[in-house]
């Protein structure tokens, strides 16, 4: 929805121009990336509405000793030690940044810049799923635990879900970079992709503000 | 103007089963989708029946409460995720691209796997007889009642099921609207579309950003039955009232995904039988945007007496939306007015849906006073009124424009007289199954029962309703049996039987694949119309009819 | 194809038929009101729905009309040999049924806001102050003091929920709290016009004032949201009487109920599992019954006097609470024996203490008014 609007209009398109609008404009499968990225944000504005909602009716949050026991509290006291976070942030952010470099890269035809740049992006999503896994097994609550343990492991669990997928679709680019698909005028994938992974940053950023900050 | 000669006709739907499941045409799964459809549609009007034949007398007759209970929850939910919004958006996957002068989709092989995500997640959920008892919750799913504490396996099932159709629902809006804005014909700007394809446009739209976030309230659900969450049962710190209110923010849109293509097939219906252009285009499509938008801000209108809503704004919100809805109502019958009406079929159907939906509209009003609503809710008022917008609406005007297509998509016109049988039949049956059911709530009756006291004076407005209710299913029998006796002898249909005005009727019947030989010049919203009357638009009648009324 | 014979008007006949029929009931018949109302709330719902539906049967009638005169004035005809006028629209008249229906809809807003108000409204010291909880499937009544505490209670100082009706005075406010310690239902009288939802974590309050003329009536109620296998059984009563009707009753509550004994405590089922209850020593005579879809499956059982015997109870209903006690005479007789509740699906090997032969009654206690049945000792 964020084409413009000339690129909305394309009364000179061929009409067999199926997969690939020549005449300029955003490409069918960027369009069909963002229109899907729409949908994402409303599943996680679902999720995040969810949070607000259980959030709202609860006093005080995170729930205090009074609620919960002192050492569950304790626990649940996110505020106190976001530093880990934070270093995921970091890393996330960076390889938002190292993505686009193989985007700039790409569009001069530069391959190994390409290659460079996806696979340092890949490594830092592993690197981010290694810390967010090590991260849960150090927090010392679940799912279960309350209102406030299911809203965190759902919001962060379905953002982990998003960075695994993105992932994957880093490893085929990776692959497919390597083989030598791509060029300036053809690479639509990476992209597409690359459209994903700043959205799965921009939506780590909310979680991030929402959970240790706010 | 010609575009690249793709290939020959060939004698298109004769094919193997293999070539009908990996198909990635856009006119097989267009057929694919409407003929898993009807038949989700058949499974669940043998449900209703079940429902209307415990519900003719008082007392338990057929179905103990838990079975009941698993029927009209599974009538509901296979109506609309199996039947409905499918089956609209199986035409729109057939039509669309063809109206465009489109080639293809724009993504064909995400709408082959739209398309099998849907018997896949209504298995799914059909597989919950099998394991101790469906969903029973009713469509709505409400939490406390669908945690696991009150209901079984039949309900995860229901669950991933839906989070399935949703997905389906989701690809497929991307795919229309990559479509739409992406791979018209030249010529064709987004003011000459047909009204179908802006109403696609804007059901996409409302797919797009209302499906996730059930599918979001979907996965808060199968946590909190499955992992121990803690999202929807107040009785562990969850909130009740959240289902509800996240389920309704896609559930009242949903109604206009259900509505808005039907309103769509409608109008380009109503001018064809009335050989007239349609009524204030723009005004149409601003009033279709106007409703898709409004749609967003009216969910809470079904949680009035939970007493944990902003009343005044949401009714305020509801009455409005009948505005733009009565726009359109006035221009369909401004489109009548100084015709010259042909009742064929698909006309009787498309004037069976302006009459049915006005009363559909006009009920709906009386649930927007929200003091009113404290009385109607949740009785059989409510029931009436969501039938007379999804039967006498959605469905009449999906059969108006399964008549209209049908030769389209067949090569073969379906029989008049066995058209006519049927209209009339499902008409008056419509009327007595759903009619006698706005009294019925007044009368206090509420919905989702399985018996009613005999005292209660419900026993002969329920037979009435009953006896409507199998009429409705006879009006099937001359259906099928025409479509059968269509396929094989029906009358051969030409290019464009109906004298329509939209470029799919420009290519064969059926057309071949990638549609289109060369594409007519785009001059208006009627380029068919125009090359038909071309430099003679006020000339002598056409000679088909010429030669029928002399 | 398009013949013009009378198959063509035969086809159209019904569609203006029925919809005429459709109309004229609109009109005539009575059905299309809602009973009369019996509460000061319930008047101004009436009178609002009044308003709603003279406007809409003036809507109805006057666009079926068009719809239905266009089909017959504008019908072809053999002479239609020309292309009628390619009208494309007209801003002027769009611009009019935009206003008007516009203007009619904000009309409606406002009045229902307005009668919103009135319903809505709440008493500063209402006479009376119920709180009603609904649980599968049932009705229970408590009658709360200004403090908001129970005011009929046990002889060990507990609140005494009163199954099944609600007595309200007529001609005064009364103040109602709606809990559920379960899923979500909804408390609905037809003739108050009103119903509002039992959501459990979020207690629903509401004012309502029967007509003082209605004292000594009956109302019949209803759970109004789809609650499980026994929601359409779960109805009650309101019962109106006059003020000072209704306080002679209320104490007669009040001390009826500090009289009244616990049930004994060698009725109580053993607490264990269902497996501890298997093992422990059986009875020479062992009962069976089952609960499914909030009723028994025997109306009738029959037990030696004077031993002790076994009742091996099945609940089949997923979560929902069902027991037995065993009343003397009739079910509302004193409590022999009280079983304790269990949730389904489960089961429990009741050991019931010797009983003097003579008639009792089986009753679950959550579902006092439908699941009943007749216990012979002898």
């Amino acid at each position: 929805m964020t084409a413009s609007g000339h690129a909305l209009t394309t009364e000179h398109s061929p009409v067999a121009g199926l997969a690939h609008d020549t005449r300029g404009g955003i490409s069918n499968p960027i369009l069909g990336m963002l229109l899907f990225i729409t949908s994402e944000v409303m599943f996680f504005a679902g999720l995040f509405g969810a949070y607000f909602t259980v959030r709202a009716s609860t006093n005080p949050w995170p729930p205090g000793p009074e609620q919960v026991g002192e050492e569950m509290a304790e626990k649940f006291n996110l505020h106190a030690d976001p530093y880990l976070a934070a270093l995921l942030t970091v890393v996330l952010v960076t390889s938002s940044f190292t993505c686009q470099l193989a985007i700039w890269a790409i569009r001069k035809n530069d391959r190994r810049g390409l290659v460079r740049g996806i696979a340092v992006t890949l490594i830092l999503g592993i690197l981010f799923l290694v810390g967010q896994a090590y991260d849960y097994s150090q927090l010392g609550f679940g799912l279960t635990d309350g209102t406030f343990g299911t809203t965190f492991f759902t919001l962060t669990g379905f953002h982990g879900a998003h960075v695994l997928g993105g992932t994957i679709m880093l490893s085929v680019i990776l692959y497919r970079a390597m083989a030598g698909q791509f060029s300036a005028r053809h690479h639509d994938a990476v992209e597409a992709t690359s459209i994903y992974w700043h959205f799965v940053d921009v939506v780590w950023i909310a979680l991030f503000s929402t959970l240790y900050i706010l | 103007m010609a575009t690249t000669a793709l290939h020959p006709a060939v004698p298109a739907y004769r094919s193997g089963l293999y070539e009908w499941i990996t198909t990635t045409d856009h006119k097989k799964i267009g057929i694919l989708y409407v003929v898993n459809s009807l038949l989700f549609f058949f499974i669940a009007g043998l449900l209703a029946l079940g429902v209307r034949a415990e519900l003719a007398q008082p007392k338990v007759q057929f179905f103990a409460p838990d079975v009941y209970n698993q029927l009209f929850t599974m009538h509901g939910t296979v109506m609309i995720f199996l039947f409905i919004i499918p089956i609209l958006a199986g035409f729109a996957n057939y039509v669309v691209p063809l109206q465009i002068g489109a080639p293809d989709m724009a993504f064909p092989r995400i709408n082959a796997l739209s398309f099998w995500m849907l018997p896949l997640g209504g298995i799914l959920m059909f597989t919950g007889f099998a394991t101790g008892g469906a969903a029973a919750e009713g469509w709505t799913g409400y939490s406390p009642l669908a945690q696991r504490a009150y209901s079984g396996t039949g309900t995860d099932l229901w669950d991933v099921g839906l989070v399935l159709i949703g997905t389906s629902s989701i690809l497929g809006a991307v795919n229309f609207l990559t479509t739409i804005f992406k791979m018209r014909a030249p010529g064709l700007t987004m003011f000459r579309l047909p009204i179908l394809v802006w109403t696609v446009l804007v059901t996409s739209v409302l797919v797009l950003m209302a499906t996730p976030v059930f599918t979001s309230a979907l996965i808060m659900l199968f946590i909190d039955r499955n992992y121990g969450g803690h999202f929807f049962d107040p009785a562990t710190g969850g909130n009740a009232i959240l289902w509800q209110n996240v389920f309704w923010f896609y559930s009242h849109p949903a109604v206009y995904v259900m509505v808005l293509p039907a309103m769509g097939m409608v109008s380009e219906i109503l001018p064809v039988f009335s050989r007239k252009p349609l009524f204030g285009y723009k005004a149409f499509v601003f009033a279709t945007a106007g409703i898709g938008a409004l749609g967003f801000s009216v969910w809470a209108h079904h949680m009035f007496t939970t007493g944990a809503v902003f009343l005044p704004f949401f009714s305020l919100m509801t009455f409005l939306i009948a505005v733009p809805t009565g726009v359109k109502m006035f221009n369909w019958i401004a489109t009548l007015f100084r015709g010259q009406l042909i009742f064929a079929t698909p006309m009787l159907f498309a004037l069976g849906f302006l009459t049915m939906f006005l009363i559909g509209g006009i009920n709906g009003a009386f649930s927007a006073a929200v003091p009113v609503d404290f009385a109607l809710h949740d009785t059989y008022w409510v029931v009436a009124h969501l039938h007379y917008v999804l039967f006498g609406g959605s469905v009449f005007g999906m059969f108006a424009g399964l008549y209209y297509w049908f030769p389209k998509m067949t090569g073969r016109l379906l029989n008049e007289a066995l058209g006519k049988v049927h209209f009339v039949l499902m008409f008056i049956g419509f009327n007595l199954t759903f009619f006698p059911m706005h009294m019925l709530g007044l009368a206090g009756m509420p919905r989702r029962v399985a018996d009613y006291s005999a005292n209660a004076g419900w026993s002969e407005l329920n037979l009435l309703a009953s006896i409507g209710g199998f009429t409705i299913a006879a009006s099937m029998l001359p259906f099928l049996w025409n479509v059968m006796l269509s396929l094989r002898n029906g009358e051969i249909a030409g290019d464009d039987p109906w004298e329509a005005n939209t470029l799919e009727w420009a290519t064969t019947s059926p057309p071949p694949p990638y549609n289109f030989d060369h594409l007519p010049e785009i001059r208006s919203e009627r380029p068919l119309f125009d090359l038909r009357h071309a430099g003679a638009a006020h000339s002598a009648l056409p000679a088909k009819y010429a030669e029928t009324h002399s | 194809m398009f013949r013009t014979t009378p198959t063509r008007l035969a086809s159209v006949l019904p569609l203006a038929v029925v919809a005429l029929m459709a109309s004229g009931c609109a009109s005539m018949i009575p059905g299309l009101y809602p009973p009369a109302p019996v509460t000061t709330q319930g008047h101004d719902i009436g009178n609002l729905y009044d308003i709603v539906f003279l406007i809409a049967a003036a809507i109805f009638f006057v666009v079926e009309g068009f719809i239905i005169y266009a089909v017959i004035r504008y019908r072809r005809r053999p002479t239609d040999t020309e292309l009628p006028p390619q009208i494309h629209g007209n801003n002027l008249v769009e611009i009019i049924w935009t206003v008007i229906p516009t203007v009619i809809v904000a009309y409606l807003f406002v009045v229902s806001w307005q009668t919103l108000n009135t319903v809505e409204a709440t008493s500063q010291n209402p006479q009376v102050h119920v709180l009603a909880i609904a649980r599968r499937f049932s009705w229970s009544f408590e009658y709360l003091g200004p403090d908001g505490k129970s005011l009929v209670n046990g002889p060990d100082g507990k609140a005494v929920e009163l199954p099944g009706t609600m007595v309200v005075p007529a001609g005064q406010t009364v103040r109602l709290s709606l809990h559920s310690p379960d899923v979500i239902h909804a408390f609905y009288v037809p003739q108050f016009l009103f119903k509002r939802d039992v959501v459990p974590g979020h207690e629903n309050t509401f004012d309502f004032t029967v007509d003082a003329t209605d004292a000594g009536q009956t109302f019949r109620g209803q759970c109004a949201e789809l609650c499980g296998v026994g929601h359409q059984g779960m109805s009650f009563e309101v019962q109106a009487k006059t003020p000072a009707e209704f306080d002679t009753w209320l104490q007669q509550q009040i001390t009826q109920a500090k009289a009244v004994p616990s049930p004994p405590p060698s009725g109580k089922a053993p607490s264990g599992s269902p497996g501890a209850s298997a093992s422990a020593p059986s009875a020479a005579v062992s009962l069976e019954l089952t609960a499914k879809n909030v009723a028994f499956d025997k109306t009738s059982l029959d037990a030696p006097a004077n031993q002790p015997f076994d009742i091996k109870f099945t609940n089949d209903d997923q979560g929902t609470q069902h027991n037995v006690d065993i009343h003397k005479d009739s079910p509302t007789g004193q409590v022999v024996f009280d079983g304790e509740v269990i949730t389904g699906p489960d089961t429990r090997l009741y050991q019931v203490t010797p009983l003097p032969a003579g008639t009792y009654a089986f009753v679950c206690k959550v579902h006092p008014t439908t699941m009943i049945g007749t216990l012979t000792v002898k």
